[in-house]
């Protein structure tokens, strides 16, 4: 949903920074069939990637989606583990307006920008993962293997055991569920969410933009 | 999947050369998932839950060499004993075998193997990310674009990057 509206932001944002470069990696195992036409209807001209095996995530100990990372000219990371909508969406219902300033920001004063944060909070922000969690991966790029190769008995028992590795992620949950219920926000996704919020817990790390 | 973890910690505990490479009339291949690669392996040696490998083929799943003073990667080497069999190189009728889930355990590599199929999947390496964890570097990465190019965050050295996960479900 966000895909064309970053493009829009891009274009504006290379106008002031041409060292300004986006890297959207579509979290999918489905690959083409199912995260190319969404590139495709945004006209993208910032880097495309279709990652179906979630590499990024693992690399980066991320859970959700969307999510974001800031990479400084250096390759610091400068921001980590946000939910990083372009703007709101559904009269509200999900997303964010107060991210694209901050990115904004940024752009615009590189270093000096007020939202980069420094190596202790980057750190800080980086989920730790537990060696149940880091087993997670390739678990679930095992389901992910047996998936491509159509053996969807062997597909659900690894991702099943991905998410009982790691139940804190909302990818491995969400890219099962959409096979298992044929959409990733149904009833069992719900009920996850609806669980983790009234424990006080949050669906994505709050967004820190004061 | 349990029984097979059962398998593996089990396994741990045992001088596996003691009866490694019983079966060697059955030739078994072995498919390795690892980073965005699938590395079919004609022969292995087999085991009952660790892999073993000709030592090009180590290389071909995850880039170590095996060299006299270990399996190295770039400056990184593990010692390695050739000389004589260990739990992480045997010889058997003049040809060695390396195992890479040995060393996946060294360097506190997670993996995951579906042993019905023979198939290995081996996560992030620690040691790529130890500039991560403190100091907050950017783990490189290496994956192919929808134009069929090679990305890596390499490339955008001298960049700000906004690097964004999403997904169509």
């Amino acid at each position: 949903m966000d895909v064309p509206v970053w493009q829009v932001i891009y274009e504006e944002l290379q106008a002031v920074n041409p060292d300004f470069e986006i890297i959207s990696v579509a979290q999918d195992t489905g690959g083409e069939a199912d995260a190319g036409p969404i590139f495709d209807a945004g006209n993208v001209s910032y880097t495309e990637i279709i990652d179906v095996n979630h590499h990024i995530s693992a690399l980066y100990n991320l859970v959700n989606v969307p999510s974001g990372v800031w990479i400084d000219k250096e390759g610091r990371i400068v921001r980590i583990n946000e939910g990083t909508y372009a703007k709101t969406h559904m009269n509200g219902a999900f997303g964010t307006d107060e991210y694209v300033p901050i990115v904004r920001d940024w752009v615009a004063n590189g270093p000096d920008s007020e939202y980069v944060w420094d190596s202790d909070r980057v750190e800080d922000s980086i989920i730790e993962r537990t060696p149940e969690a880091e087993r997670a991966q390739p678990t679930f790029r095992l389901g992910s293997y047996f998936f491509q190769n159509d053996n969807d008995e062997k597909a659900e028992q690894y991702w099943t055991l991905a998410q009982e590795l790691d139940p804190t992620s909302w990818n491995y949950l969400r890219q099962d569920l959409l096979y298992e219920e044929g959409g990733s926000a149904g009833p069992e996704w719900q009920q996850r969410r609806q669980e983790v919020e009234s424990n006080g817990g949050s669906y994505y790390r709050s967004l820190e933009v004061d | 999947m349990g029984s097979n973890n059962a398998v593996k910690l089990l396994a741990k505990g045992l001088v596996v050369p003691f009866f490694l490479g019983a079966n060697l009339a059955v030739a078994q291949g072995a498919t390795v998932l690892y980073k965005e690669r699938v590395v079919e392996i004609e022969d292995t040696l087999p085991d009952a839950s660790e892999l073993w490998v000709k030592p090009e083929d180590l290389t071909r799943i995850n880039d170590f060499e095996l060299k006299p003073q270990g399996a190295c990667l770039a400056d990184l080497c593990i010692p390695v004993l050739q000389n004589r069999d260990s739990d992480m190189f045997v010889t058997r009728q003049g040809q060695g075998w390396f195992n890479v889930t040995g060393l996946a355990d060294k360097l506190q590599q997670a993996w995951a193997a579906d042993y019905d199929d023979s198939v290995f999947s081996f996560g992030v390496m620690p040691l790529e990310r130890q500039s991560f964890f403190r100091g907050g570097m950017a783990p490189d990465f290496e994956l192919t674009d929808r134009d069929g190019n090679l990305v890596s965050l390499s490339d955008f050295k001298g960049k700000q990057v906004l690097l964004l996960t999403w997904a169509s479900w």
